[in-house]
């Protein structure tokens, strides 16, 4: 109750602080200013209190809250624990706001140094008051007996929660949707101050005091984002790192918008350029924001995305509208309003300098990050006219994603390059000659290796150009001040990932193979060898691939298990990690063998010996398979796995064979037959019937088949897997890393720009 | 000024154009067994496992064959590239993607429709299971 009335309080307090601060500047009264800044701290703190209260309900399985009843049990770790906070849309819209809070905390002041907080923060506690409007509608405080009325009891508290989804129970879940929901807040900075520049009537400043938060709000977002295609690739085996997928998109959009404005942001600075792209582009990274929540979280892509987004209800998606509409208003009419009056700077701009190198940048990361908005809104596009909405297959964003990076790669040789406001074209042809010469060379020599096709060569050469150039102008710069050597280094870091995502796309070389245990098969220069599986942390069954290549072996074990979460099953890969590739096996199924052949039914009970096809054949006694049933009932069965022992007599020689059920797949007992040591006699259970308080009166069912040998490879279990082998896909993880550390030194020097403003 | 104006502006529409043609290219529509026959192209097709007719993993061609039963009741064998999809069993509905190649329907995806899942629908549910 406490927690409902305290995100309460917060809108209020928020949407107030936004009204006040508007008043502030309509009244010119002091009294406006106080209140407005006391209202928004009521508001963080309302956030603040809500967010803890949430995380000790969790903690501490108040089950009585639907919300922790819905994403979190009794079994859960303490850091998966503390990641059921945003494991459903209530508690992802609570952390939005929580970031939101204490970005807007530090923002005030900020603001205030630099004389604008009246303006920035109408703005900002206005976001602050619709993303709490948010968590008011989905209300992550909601009692069982709310949600459920009518079935639950007003009171009563389930006695555990239904869990955390399998998918998720790992450590990315800690920490990826943080980072990526950081990255959100922080996109609404710059937005906030560009509506306070065009309001203010000041075009250039805001910039300055924009820029590192525009930076930070790309770090936080790439770092989100590649943290999610790392979960993808290692844990979730989607089989690559990247699937075009609409929840990968809705991040990626606005991540592209906003790194076309920090390099409009920096032509403007140094050259007074490119404003009003500025101000567009900073406008436009919020809104897709918006947009993309509004995507994924609305509901209108359910029907044609793999991912489950849930049923949000009509309010979510009413207000998601209201909130797009609501901030493309304020946006566009603030920019509409002033754009007459935005200066053009004196003098003819130069096709032959950096800044216009710059802005054709931007521009090619706007037209890339349109050409998947329009892609990833497919389903909205298609409903229009046809009578089902459809996706777009992924093949379509390859296709505009690789000629526009062709030209990114060469943009960022160029630009390094080539000088402020006016080059000789023949200076800076020249000073090409050096990094284009070396990245010929580089790309010519990985001819030889397959890279035959026209466009992954073009990709290979401008990235290598790319990577030369900026290594040739950061060593420069870094001898000189290694502080403005951000930007080298990050162009550094996307030329690697450029080669990274050519080989491991492009060259990814892949194939489904059945592996019949004990039997090898080869496949992509590789020799694999199933050799069967072996249960792990209770619940999930680990696949041991015996992997052969040059001499080399090693075991890959892939793991699949039964999640009664998601009535399904699970697959986790295995992954070799190499320095030039990786070596990847996704487990697909376990087919068990055919049996055509019904043999003869012999039902024994316990102790009792039958004869049958020659065989005299004695029930022993069950086993029970005691580790697995100390894991408890993981399979969602009330069985534990089970077997029967069997004395098998022929022809004066005894043996015993132990054919087992065996619980993996489906939460169904499959029956693993067993065979006599010459393998003429297989036994195989087909019931069990222990009881438990007469066990001599435990019966089995078998049937015994005996005769035609059939070929081994039909009677053993055989393992399926997907492998493949992706070469430099840690050229892709490097980068991204480069690429970070570039952009937190451009973090650096811009904060300290704007501290000095 | 003239001469940027049409640069600027072949490049964008251009752009548009190359923008539009691969987004109707890659749009693979929904569509039943016969059109899908007819026409050759890859579409998807939404339906239902016919159950009762048997499907099984083919080791030889790494793929999963099952018979499905179109919105409109149209039966057809399809063939899918890899192994049995997640959920298959407990699936209210399927949706292949693929063409028709030989009289059987050519998927190289699949996607299974599930009861929800994760958002639970009562509370009394999760008490019974």
């Amino acid at each position: 109750m406490a927690g409902t009335w305290a995100v309460r309080i917060a809108f209020a307090a928020a949407l107030f602080s936004s009204v006040a601060y508007y008043m502030t500047l309509r009244a010119k009264k002091a009294e406006w200013a106080r209140a407005a800044r006391l209202s928004f701290l009521v508001a963080a703190a309302g956030v603040i209190l809500a967010s803890a209260m949430l995380l000790i309900d969790i903690l501490t399985h108040q089950f009585q809250y639907t919300y922790v009843w819905s994403y979190s049990s009794t079994d859960l770790s303490t850091p998966l624990l503390i990641s059921t906070f945003y494991a459903g849309q209530e508690g992802s819209f609570l952390l939005w706001a929580l970031y939101t809070a204490i970005i807007g905390l530090v923002l005030m002041s900020y603001s205030r140094k630099k004389g604008i907080e009246l303006q920035v923060m109408t703005v900002f506690a206005l976001v602050q008051a619709v993303l709490l409007l948010l968590v008011v509608v989905k209300n992550p405080f909601e009692y069982v007996w709310q949600s459920f009325a009518g079935e639950a009891q007003a009171g009563s508290v389930p006695e555990n929660g239904r869990g955390l989804n399998p998918l998720l129970q790992n450590f990315w879940m800690v920490i990826h949707p943080p980072i990526l929901f950081t990255g959100f807040a922080a996109m609404s900075v710059p937005f906030a101050f560009a509506v306070a520049g065009l309001w203010r009537r000041e075009y250039q400043a805001w910039i300055t005091s924009a820029a590192p938060w525009m930076l930070f709000a790309v770090v936080t977002l790439g770092a989100g984002i590649m943290l999610g295609g790392y979960w993808a690739y290692e844990t979730l085996g989607w089989g690559g790192y990247w699937g075009w997928d609409p929840v990968e998109n809705s991040s990626f959009i606005p991540w592209l918008f906003a790194v076309g404005a920090v390099h409009t942001m920096l032509a403007q600075r140094k050259t007074g350029r490119y404003i009003r792209s500025t101000f567009v582009l900073s406008i436009l990274g919020f809104l897709l924001v918006l947009y993309s929540t509004f995507l994924t979280r609305s509901g209108v892509l359910g029907e044609t995305s793999v991912h489950s987004f849930g049923e949000p209800g009509m309010g979510v998606y009413a207000l998601l509208v209201g909130l797009i509409v609501l901030f493309t208003a304020i946006g566009f009419i603030a920019y509409f309003n002033r754009v007459k009056e935005i200066p053009k700077p004196a003098g003819q701009r130069s096709y032959w300098s950096r800044e216009f190198m710059l802005y054709l940048g931007a521009m090619i990361l706007i037209a890339l990050g349109l050409y998947v908005l329009v892609g990833t809104s497919a389903p909205l596009i298609t409903g229009f006219f046809q009578p089902k909405p459809s996706a777009v297959d992924i093949s379509f964003y390859p296709k505009g994603a690789v000629p526009l990076s062709i030209i990114m790669s060469l943009l960022i040789a160029i630009s390094q390059l080539i000088w402020w406001q006016r080059s000789e074209p023949k200076v800076v042809v020249r000073s090409m000659i050096y990094p284009a010469g070396a990245a010929v060379l580089a790309t010519v020599a990985l001819l030889p290796f397959g890279l035959n096709q026209i466009a992954p060569i073009l990709v290979v050469f401008g990235a290598f150009f790319g990577l030369f150039a900026n290594l040739v102008a950061g060593y420069r710069i870094f001898r000189g001040n290694p502080r403005y050597v951000g930007g080298a280094l990050a162009h550094i870091g996307v030329g690697v990932m450029l080669l990274g995502f050519v080989g491991s796309s492009q060259y990814d070389t892949k194939q489904t193979i059945s592996l019949p245990q004990g039997e090898t098969v080869e496949a992509l220069g590789y020799k694999l060898t199933y050799l069967g599986n072996h249960p792990i942390e209770g619940e999930k069954f680990a696949f041991d691939v015996k992997v052969e290549r040059e001499g080399k072996s090693y075991t890959l074990a892939p793991v699949m298990f039964y999640s009664e979460y998601n009535k399904g099953i699970m697959r986790n890969p295995d992954i070799a990690m190499r320095a030039t590739y990786d070596f990847y096996i996704e487990p697909q199924s376990l087919e068990q063998p055919q049996q055509s052949d019904p043999g003869t039914q012999l039902v024994l009970k316990k102790g009792e010996t039958k004869e049958v096809a020659g065989y005299r054949v004695t029930f022993v006694d069950f086993q029970v398979d005691r580790s697995a049933m100390m894991a408890g009932d993981p399979m969602g069965t009330r069985m534990p796995p089970i077997s029967a022992k069997l004395l098998v007599e022929r022809a004066g020689k005894s043996e015993t064979v132990v054919p087992s059920f065996k619980i993996l797949q489906g939460g169904n007992a499959e029956a693993v037959p067993a065979w006599t040591a010459d393998r003429a006699g297989e036994f195989q259970i087909l019931t069990l019937q222990p009881d438990r308080e007469k066990p001599e009166k435990s019966s089995v069912t078998l049937a015994v088949r005996t005769g035609a040998q059939p070929a081994p490879s039909q009677t053993r279990e055989t393992l399926i897997i997907e492998a493949s082998v992706k070469p430099f896909v840690g050229f892709v993880w490097l980068g991204t890393l480069v690429l970070i550390c570039g952009v937190i030194v451009s973090i650096i020097r811009r904060a300290k720009e704007a501290r000095q403003q | 000024m003239k001469a940027k104006t049409i640069v600027v502006g072949v490049i964008i529409v251009g752009f548009i154009i190359f923008g539009a043609y691969s987004f109707l290219q890659s749009n693979v529509e929904y569509t039943n067994f016969p059109q899908a026959e007819r026409s050759g192209k890859k579409v998807q097709v939404a339906g239902n496992w016919v159950k009762d007719r048997d499907s099984y993993f083919d080791p030889k061609t790494d793929s999963f064959v099952f018979y499905m039963k179109d919105t409109d009741d149209n039966t057809m064998k399809v063939v899918l590239d890899g192994a049995k999809p997640n959920n298959f069993e407990i699936a209210t509905g399927v949706v292949v993607k693929g063409k028709c190649e030989n009289g059987a329907f050519h998927a190289t995806e699949a996607l299974t429709k599930c009861p929800s899942k994760y958002e639970a629908k009562s509370i009394k549910e999760m008490k019974a299971s």
